[in-house]
């Protein structure tokens, strides 16, 4: 049956027509060694028969030569195809996933896993199409030398498979309930260690370091009981598998040995007769690769589900020049026009639908009625690049990507050092910057930030872009009242005029603000001065209840 | 430790159980030993002679060999636990206490991932060398009672049979390191790619807020080329690795098959015996050699790249020393300095300060300006870059660590509670504490109906305190350091999840303990509770009463201010 993802896995193989150098030298290879055996028994004949013969020599030479140059070229080829298939997967995922923007319909781990192992997995596609081909025709190639030989070998060699088999059967059940038990115990294991990570500080300062890794340490005579139970599981199903190839050889073997006596074949094919049995049994070691091609059949099903997610559609519209005029028409029940320069709060208890209102009114997320309009065009109309350059956000936990401390405040655009700079003292962050070891250079991987050191510098990215608009959504939480009032002046001086639309838990912040938009239930509860919405006591429970 | 010494040291200890396992690997490699040979009678005395019973005796006998062999692998198996969980055991040991005990704790914020990233270390290790021990022995064992047997059938070719392998083999050593190198690229190649899209990823918001959609696009893309090219070149490694252990088992049956016609005509080799050592060729020695090399570049390399990774990251200790015993428990700092490097601001400049024993100080001043490194410097967990910090008289760094850690204890901004009972909890500072104590503790800090609320000391609390608020979690950790016998308490932000009445109930229950008090501030309402007020803000430090500051500092007085506008400070006052 077809799934989704077969169309990506055949145009993985499509795309790329190098897997023809792949299928050759598996074709080259399997013939070798279907002709390995036989040229072995000629070989082992005229030797038997005390005689050198030159050209079966150098056809043994021939085929085994070949089969091992062939078999180290497609390591290469197989490795090129695959990661070649692979990057291109990861290509084609990590741009979707970037075209499909935020909200995110994946969440974030749920991408990584699709586009590091469901890609890495869905790139070996046609290497594990070419191997399986190889072992099907190997096998079967190798029990139609055997009936050639002798067609009773064909007939124990496959009467005698089912009966091994039969003896092996599957241990899975068995080892399923050990790995169980590690796991738990392990996990455990973790869950302490971590507990303890996050109490280092206190562990490092009261010396309880010793104390503390005893206890972390309680579960690991458990973990080692399941570890031991696991291997003894494990000795089982060696044991029984360990029976399959003794059987099989066993019964081929005896009834070569009758066909030497009768005559029928040669001494040497004794070996032929080993080595195409081997061959023949390569099938039974190799089941799993159907397993495989299912596991890889669902990664490419999990690829596409990524690659057929439509896209959000952008405006083609560049933004006239103009001053920062919005105009809020219906979002969330809001309806609103601010004025260029007008310093608007947004208000309301956790989850009451601040964070909403300003990521629609940021151009993050389309509103699903109403529009916002700035200077007149509504922001679905926008470029990307237009909306962006113009609206600034800053949150309150922002994610600083970026190699430095300077490029992650300056992500996506390009912009001199000074302005960087500039932003950071504006933003209360430059004095931390300088203290860091190597300044704006220093690696943001060696850069060890506070709460309220990452949010001054995710408010530094959104001044540095010199927008119309800045939006702050909660972006001054873990400020202290201190420091939030040295960034509202120095906003107030590096970006003068500029519409500012700030959500805030804090009443002082609603006191500065020219307007105040009060959230609630997913609506608008109010609009008006602080001081006016101070006389509903509802308004003045969601700073007392609130924020301590 | 170096955690590769600490690996093989882990081993080796269990010498006993290494050498039960090689014991019954001479089992497994019975079946390798005879098969030429028995293959060999079962021609020269059964099939070959017309006597079809005495070859199929043979074959049986050659098939209960492969049996016992099978029986010796479930050996090998059933006690490969014996050996790898106590090695596992000892690498998670040094796991935790190595993490446990990092010194650079103090300024980096806890890592869980990275914690997880060792954890996953370890267990490749214990898969690895299990996948060493079982395949890489076993091989090793095929291999060379292969060539043993080879010699008892065919003894006048063995040498010349035997070199070209022994050549291949030592070959393929030392193409190992190169391999392991290009390996280990590949590895953290991968790693990186994944960092690199998870950060992109989890930040996808910043992203588009930052029209940044290109600049992430290439940088993940950048990732992804470079784990591409380090899996072509692992891949080129393996083709030579290939080439070297094919030529190593074509060489000695070509070989053979030219060598032997003269020495079958001359009536030197058996039929049997040449047929047994092509059987010890094909079927032993080259599927052997093959598997061998195979399982190396996966089961070993993967072994020494996370061998080496785990040394990479895993803490390294610093055994602590000092052995100075304080006289007092008066504080004084002198000329304090302190900044993370040559370029960078010092965090603390200058900094002199008396605190007598008993004394309530209340350190004030902007987040990230350095409050917290100035606890990490009271407490001895960091040396000073210039200047001193004495404690009782003598560098606190350098005073007997047992003493130190009873006299100062410190709670820092992220709570520590653990799995295990209220008891364990709140006694970890003060494990002889009677119940009536500790109670008592949390009573004074206002845990009292939390204590109650959640089953009493009895109650067992979840992995990091799961089930209760932030600011429950920190009212526990208050309550320890109540009840503990320290001198000097630091409250490095220890309140900020309380509200403004708790967190003057929990400073004045600690003002009234005896003992120095030194409150590093979350609100600036702190600094009105205490004798003396140390600000911090850059710039040179100001010291002084709250009232003093007042009168005396502008900056001060505009603190207060701006902090809160519309009341008067003596409001405050609870």
């Amino acid at each position: 049956m077809a799934r989704p993802g077969d169309r990506l896995l055949s145009s993985v193989i499509r795309r790329d027509w190098r897997w023809v150098f792949l299928v050759t030298t598996a074709v080259v290879g399997t013939t070798c060694a279907l002709l390995i055996p036989n040229a072995l028994a000629k070989a082992v004949d005229m030797a038997l028969a005390g005689t050198l013969d030159a050209p079966t020599v150098l056809w043994l030479l021939t085929v085994t030569g070949t089969e091992i140059a062939v078999d180290t070229a497609s390591i290469v080829v197989a490795a090129g195809l695959t990661s070649r298939a692979t990057a291109w997967l990861r290509h084609r995922v990590a741009h979707h996933l970037l075209r499909l923007g935020h909200p995110a319909p994946f969440a974030a781990g749920d991408g990584v896993s699709r586009l590091t192992g469901d890609s890495a997995i869905a790139g070996g596609f046609a290497v594990l199409l070419v191997n399986l081909g190889i072992t099907v025709v190997s096998s079967a190639g190798a029990v139609v030398a055997l009936a050639l030989l002798d067609w009773r070998l064909a007939v124990v060699f496959l009467a005698s498979v089912p009966f091994g088999l039969l003896l092996v059967r599957t241990h899975m059940r068995l080892t399923a309930d050990d790995v169980l038990a590690y796991q738990q115990v392990s996990g455990d294991l973790a869950a302490r260690l971590l507990d303890a990570v996050g109490g280092l500080r206190t562990i490092a300062a009261s010396g309880t370091a010793e104390q503390e890794a005893t206890r972390v340490l309680r579960p690991l005579p458990d973990l080692a009981a399941a570890g031991i139970g696991m291997w003894r599981t494990q000795a089982r199903m060696i044991w029984r598998a360990g029976l399959l190839v003794p059987t099989v050889q066993l019964s081929v073997l005896t009834a070569a040995g009758f066909g030497v006596v009768a005559g029928r074949i040669s001494v040497g094919s004794m070996l032929a007769v080993l080595g195409y049995t081997a061959l023949a049994m390569g099938i039974v070691g190799q089941l799993s690769q159907l397993t495989t091609l299912e596991r890889t059949r669902a990664s490419g099903t999990r690829l596409a589900e990524v690659l057929d997610s439509p896209a959000p559609a952008h405006g083609e519209l560049v933004l006239p020049a103009g001053a920062g005029d919005l105009d809020i028409r219906g979002v969330y029940d809001v309806d609103l026009h601010v004025p260029a320069g007008t310093f608007l709060a947004v208000v309301g208890r956790s989850g009451s639908g601040k964070s909403t209102l300003a990521s629609a009114i940021g151009g993050l997320s389309t509103p699903a009625r109403g529009q916002v309009l700035l200077d007149g065009v509504p922001l679905s109309d926008l470029t990307s690049g237009s909306l962006h350059a113009a609206v600034g956000v800053a949150f309150e936990r922002p994610a600083l990507l970026g190699g430095t401390v300077a490029d992650s405040v300056g992500y996506g655009i390009a912009v001199e050092d000074a302005l960087v700079r500039a932003a950071c003292e504006a933003a209360q962050v430059h004095d931390v910057v300088v203290r860091l070891p190597d300044g704006y250079a220093t690696p943001m991987a060696d850069t060890p930030l506070s709460g309220g050191e990452a949010q001054r510098l995710g408010l530094a990215r959104a001044i540095v872009r010199d927008p119309r608009v800045l939006v702050l959504d909660d972006a001054t939480a873990s400020l202290d009242t201190v420091t939030e009032s040295k960034v509202d002046q120095a906003i107030d001086s590096a970006l003068p005029g500029r519409t500012r639309v700030v959500v805030t838990h804090r009443a002082a912040t609603a006191t500065r603000a020219d307007v105040v938009v009060w959230m609630e239930d997913g609506h608008v509860r109010g609009t008006g001065t602080h001081d006016d919405l101070w006389q509903h006591p509802d308004y003045r429970s969601v700073f007392t209840g609130g924020d301590a | 430790m170096d955690v590769l010494r600490l690996y093989f040291n882990a081993l080796t200890g269990h010498r006993r159980g290494v050498l039960i396992l090689l014991a019954w690997s001479v089992l497994e490699g019975i079946p390798a030993f005879l098969s030429g040979r028995l293959v060999g009678l079962a021609v020269d005395r059964g099939f070959g002679a017309g006597d079809v019973w005495t070859g199929v005796r043979w074959l049986v006998v050659f098939a209960f060999v492969s049996v016992l062999g099978a029986w010796g692998q479930r050996q090998v198996f059933a006690r490969l636990g014996g050996v790898i969980e106590p090695m596992r055991d000892a690498l998670v040991r040094i796991v935790v206490r190595g993490v446990l005990t990092d010194p650079a704790t103090h300024r980096r914020q806890p890592d869980a991932s990275a914690v997880a990233r060792i954890t996953r270390h370890v267990e490749v290790v214990r898969d690895a060398t299990a996948g060493m021990l079982v395949q890489t022995r076993g091989l090793l064992v095929t291999t060379a009672a292969a060539l043993i047997g080879l010699a008892t059938t065919a003894g006048q070719l063995a040498w010349m049979l035997g070199l070209p392998i022994v050549v291949a083999l030592v070959l393929f050593g030392m193409l190992l390191p190169s391999l392991a190198r290009r390996q280990r690229d590949a590895v953290l190649a991968e790693e990186h790619a994944a960092e690199a899209a998870g950060d992109v990823l989890v930040g996808i918001r910043d992203v588009v807020s930052c029209g940044a959609e290109q600049v992430a696009g290439a940088t993940v893309s950048a990732a992804v080329d470079r784990q591409a090219g380090a899996a072509v070149r692992v891949a080129w490694a393996n083709a030579l690795r290939g080439l070297v252990i094919g030529c190593g088992s074509l060489v000695p049956l070509m070989l053979l098959v030219v060598l032997a016609p003269g020495l079958v005509a001359s009536g030197q080799l058996t039929k049997g015996a040449v047929l047994g050592a092509v059987v010890y060729l094909t079927t032993n020695v080259q599927p052997a050699l093959l598997q061998l090399a195979n399982a190396t570049s996966t089961v070993v390399l993967r072994l020494m790249v996370a061998l080496k990774r785990l040394g990479e990251t895993a803490p390294k200790t610093t055994p602590v020393s000092g052995d100075e015993v304080p006289d007092g428990h008066d504080i004084a700092l002198r000329g304090l300095t302190f900044g993370w490097g040559g370029h960078a601001e010092p965090i603390v400049r200058d900094l002199d300060l008396d605190l007598a024993a008993g004394e309530h100080l209340a350190v004030v001043g902007p987040s990230g300006i350095g409050k917290s490194t100035l606890a990490g410097l009271l407490t001895g967990m960091m040396s000073p870059q210039r200047g001193s910090v004495l404690f009782g008289g003598v560098p606190v760094d350098m005073v007997r660590p047992a003493v130190r850690h009873k006299a100062i204890a410190l709670t820092p901004q992220e709570t520590y509670l653990f799995t295990g009972t209220v008891r364990e909890n709140l006694a970890l500072f003060a494990p002889a504490a009677s119940d009536a104590e500790l109670l008592d503790a949390a009573a004074k800090v206002g845990a009292a109906d939390l204590v109650e609320r959640v089953g009493g000391l009895d109650a067992t609390l979840g992995h990091a305190g799961a089930g209760l608020s932030a600011g429950e979690a920190q009212l526990l950790a208050l309550a320890r350091v109540h009840a503990s016998a320290a001198e000097v308490v630091i409250l490095d932000e220890a309140t900020s999840h309380l509200d403004p009445s708790a967190e003057a109930r929990v400073e004045r229950a600690f003002a009234a303990r005896n003992g120095t008090l030194v409150v590093i501030a979350h609100r600036l309402s702190s600094a009105l509770r205490a004798d003396r007020v140390l600000v911090m803000d850059g710039g040179a430090p100001l010291l002084g009463t709250h009232q003093e500051l007042l009168a005396t500092s502008d900056m001060y007085a505009q603190l207060m201010l701006a902090w809160d506008p519309t009341h008067t400070s003596t409001s405050l006052q609870h």
